[in-house]
């Protein structure tokens, strides 16, 4: 029971460790989120290690030479290297930011690595915040974080007039009456003006009329606000806009009083140049209210209550606490609607339907390195694929891999009565609505057609859905070649000569109950001499193949291959099973896998035949280093299909990261 | 090397850059004592054929589009009517073997300095620069056969800039080189040239790698009895 306790509590601190996780500060609706997890990346080499690694004396000489300093560790540079980095992005119909958290040990290690510091930093109680030349990006920091802020317009929504005109922003074109141009025009630039003046007070900007200044603030707080409101798009929507509007009226009040002093001769003459300075002005509102917003957004991380995305259950339920990396992006579906109304009548909500998150996951271990990537599906979706997946690899396809030679191979395993079944279900739900409602009918009528013309049953037998294509190693083959020789008065004489060609030997299989079909084409193809038969064996007589190729039915397998020796021996029942456990499980478990075995390639291909020696020992050499490559399909778990891809690390290296290091090393040598 | 830099274009500037292989580029000239005669260019892929049929089947390898049979035809038949319709050459005939993958393309030609233009116009028309300058004349009365041969600089450092995987293809790959005669050879200035024993041919055999980086020159000053 006290261990249980103790556990328990272990778990709570934990919980409140992960609760200081800069995490917290990623708002709910974020599209994109990528982790960079330093504590798992410092565990599996010290930061000590990597200052002296190639890359980290790069990094450091590099970052100091910039900046005129001396760094001799990364820890100079102020980030606390024990927490997680975060990379998110927020998508709305008019900005989209792209946004940094990274968390800091040392603020003022950090601000050290901006020059002319004095300058360029304002302070607000704790907080810091610096404008990058330019004003495209903000960087906000205190004691414990740093955010990295950066937004581009949507110009597809300034395009809009109506919308634009909410923030005094024309869309300009040459025609365009004058006196709209010129009347819009007065009331943007103030507007943007009003919203702009109170950041850049740290460029030097003179400063306005006290008056006009107080006005600057309210409408700025206001317009910050508005545009924190503009972060949950889709779903309140609605709700939101006429709060926005209001906000509008007060900016766009503050506007026309100052606009009153715009001279009135400037109305005059929309000649091209004219246009031209309008349109950069316009430009430039466009980029200064993306300055706002961006501000606007910075401060509300800092300070802003909002739900983090921690209460979003598929990001929190995707992580992995192993990972050294990981990536979310959110439900392909939802995003697809919120943005869609953008897109007038080419954007159907409903496309994408079904199509949940997708997560990435990069891990890295003593053995290997791992990459296994998620999507999550509607249940409906899910089910149809659970369907689909129900089948696992024929048993007896296994005795074929022989995993001492085998250089790689690859399977499958569907039901194809199922998806034959499942498969316009699936069609409907992926592309119905981008077909419109009215195409409902005829969208089930095709799936009808479909049934009644395959018989899924019948289908299924003759060919049951699973296959393995392997490569057990390479053998030699004596081909033969045209050449010539010359006579003593060197008349060329044509000579066939022969030589040794190294060629992989493959097999593929796939497992039939029903083989009358093609029983029946081979019987066509032996009339039509396209096969040759020998025995229960065939080869196909065409000339456009390289190889030769044979097949073979047998046991309810279809085998074909290009060594008549390995089929032959599959003929007579002499292969005897010599696959690996690893080999086993990983066909047998899962409905998709793949493996590369590149040490069963080192060596085998003789020098002649890849281009001389010395390509033959870089290729070789390049081989050594590569482990085992495998990628493997995951059984489903509630609603997320999942696949995993992973390559060993070769003997001799403490782990993934650190052969990684070794191997940029090499390169850049 | 002149002539056939056609093929090469046609076969191996796009086909062989992968195929890390033998292949045979020959180039036989028969001079008449009149100063008339006939070329035959032969480029033989044989000894790879496994592997050209097999690149043959794909789309692209290494970042080379692979030509189709189609394709290869179509620009050879090019060549063909370009060659006909070129000052002093007539009898012009090609012939393709795509199961061991052998081409041949041969004429015949009033002065043997017909042929110097030809190659590098080919080339030009498909838009690659020529990797050498040769010029061949022969003169009647002093009874000389001339090949002057000049490696381009460019093409050195072109081929020094293709990757290793790349340029591995050309270790295999032969040059071969015959001048026949009917009047006797009394000299052949090029130092790796061989005279037949029955004294009417001469042949000059190399690497293409090693002409492309100039490391041999095919040069060559032929005197005849007179």
């Amino acid at each position: 029971m006290k261990k249980i306790l103790f556990s328990f509590s272990l778990l709570l601190l934990f919980n409140l460790v992960k609760a200081q996780d800069l995490v917290k500060k990623i708002p709910a609706n974020a599209f994109t989120v990528a982790t960079i997890k330093g504590d798992n990346i410092f565990k599996l080499m010290f930061v000590k290690d990597f200052n002296e690694s190639f890359v980290g004396k790069k990094l450091l000489e590099g970052t100091s030479k910039s900046l005129d300093k001396n760094f001799t560790t990364i820890e100079d540079f102020g980030i606390n290297l024990d927490k997680n980095m975060y990379y998110f992005n927020q998508l709305t119909d008019s900005i989209t930011y792209n946004c940094f958290l990274i968390p800091l040990k040392d603020a003022t290690k950090f601000e050290s690595l901006i020059n002319n510091k004095d300058n360029k930093i304002k302070t607000t109680g704790d907080t810091k915040t610096m404008v990058l030349p330019d004003s495209t990006s903000i960087i906000k920091w205190n004691n414990n974080m740093m955010y990295f802020v950066t937004g581009s317009i949507k110009s597809s929504f300034f395009a809009d007039s109506a919308k634009s005109a909410q923030y005094g922003i024309k869309d300009i074109r040459f025609q365009n009456d004058e006196a709209t141009l010129a009347d819009s025009a007065a009331v943007a630039v103030d507007s943007a003006y009003v919203t702009t003046t109170d950041e850049p007070m740290v460029e030097a900007v003179p400063a306005p009329p006290v008056k006009v200044k107080a006005k600057q603030k309210t409408a700025t707080k206001k317009t910050a606000k508005k545009a924190t409101g503009k972060k949950k798009p889709a779903k309140k929507k609605a709700a939101v806009k006429p709060k926005q509007e209001v906000e509008e009226e007060v900016i766009a009040d503050a506007a026309m009083d100052v606009a009153e002093a715009v001279p009135a001769a400037e109305r005059a003459n929309a000649d091209y140049d004219l246009y031209q300075q309008e349109r950069a002005e316009q430009e430039a509102k466009q980029k200064r209210l993306a300055f706002t917003w961006m501000a606007a957004q910075a401060e509300q991380i800092f300070n802003g209550n909002y739900e983090s995305i921690e209460s979003n259950k598929s990001y929190t339920s995707s992580l992995d606490s192993k990972a050294i990396a990981e990536l979310w992006v959110s439900s392909l579906q939802d995003v697809y609607n919120a943005v869609a109304p953008e897109f007038g009548t080419y954007g159907k909500s409903g496309l994408m339907k079904g199509y949940g998150s997708l997560n990435a996951k990069l891990f890295m271990d003593n053995k290997s390195f791992r990459i296994s990537t998620g999507l999550e599906l509607a249940q409906e979706q899910a089910d149809s694929y659970k369907k689909i997946m129900n089948k696992k690899l024929n048993k007896n396809f296994l005795k074929y891999v022989n995993s001492e030679k085998a250089i790689g191979f690859m399977s499958y395993a569907i039901d194809t009565k199922a998806y034959l079944e499942e498969l316009p279900k699936l069609m409907k739900q992926t592309y119905g609505s981008f077909l419109g409602a009215r195409m409902d009918a005829e969208m089930d009528l095709g799936a009808d057609l479909l049934s009644l013309l395959l018989d899924e049953e019948a289908v299924s037998k003759v060919i049951k859905g699973d296959a393995l294509f392997v490569i057990n190693g390479l053998n030699s083959k004596e081909v033969t070649y045209t050449t010539y020789d010359y006579d003593d008065d060197y008349k060329q004489k044509e000579v066939i000569k022969t030589k040794n060609e190294t060629l992989p030997d493959f097999l593929f299989m796939f497992s039939s109950d029903d083989t009358r079909l093609i029983n029946k084409l081979i019987k066509y193809g032996v009339n039509k001499n396209f096969v040759s038969a020998e025995g229960n064996i065939y080869k196909i007589i065409e000339k456009k193949s390289p190889i030769d190729i044979y097949f073979l039915i047998k046991d309810g397998i279809v085998f074909f291959g290009n060594s008549l020796t390995e089929i032959q021996a599959i003929n007579s029942n002499q292969v005897k099973s010599q696959i690996s456990k690893t080999h086993k499980n990983l066909l047998s478990k899962n409905n998709f896998s793949f493996l590369f075995n590149a040490k069963n390639l080192v060596g085998k291909v003789p020098a002649s035949e890849i281009g001389g020696e010395e390509t033959a020992k870089k290729f070789n050499s390049t081989l050594e280093k590569m482990g085992n490559v495998y990628m493997k399909s995951n059984p489903i778990k509630g609603n997320l299909v999942s696949a995993d891809i992973s390559a060993e690390i070769p003997n001799g290296h403490e782990n993934a990261l650190k052969y990684l290091f070794s191997l940029i090393e090499n390169a850049a040598k | 090397m002149r002539l056939n830099q056609c093929y090469k274009l046609l076969f191996f500037i796009a086909l062989l850059p992968f195929l890390s292989s033998c292949f045979e580029v020959i180039e036989e000239i028969s001079m008449k004592n009149d100063g008339t005669g006939d070329v035959v260019l032969t480029i033989n892929l044989s000894q790879s054929k496994t592997k050209v049929a097999s690149v043959m089947l794909l789309d692209s390898v290494q970042g080379y589009k692979v030509p189709s049979k189609q394709k290869i035809q179509q620009e050879l038949n090019e060549a063909v009517a370009y060659l006909k319709k070129s000052e002093g050459i007539t009898n012009v005939k090609s012939n393709t073997d795509f199961n061991n993958f052998i081409a041949t393309i041969s004429f015949s030609f009033k002065d043997v300095s017909n042929i110097n233009n030809i190659t590098k116009n080919i080339l030009a028309k498909q838009k690659i620069k020529a990797t050498n300058t040769s010029l061949y004349s022969y003169n009647k009365t002093s009874k000389t056969f001339n090949r002057q041969y000049q490696a381009i600089g460019t093409a050195k450092t072109e081929f020094n800039k293709l990757k290793p995987k790349d340029k591995a293809v050309f270790n295999g790959a032969t040059y071969t080189s015959i001048y026949r005669f009917e009047s006797l050879v009394t000299s052949s200035t090029n130092p790796a040239s061989n005279v037949s024993k029955s004294k009417k041919a001469v042949m000059l055999r190399s690497n293409i790698s090693d002409l492309i980086n100039g490391k041999i020159n095919v040069s060559n000053s032929i005197q005849l009895a007179k």
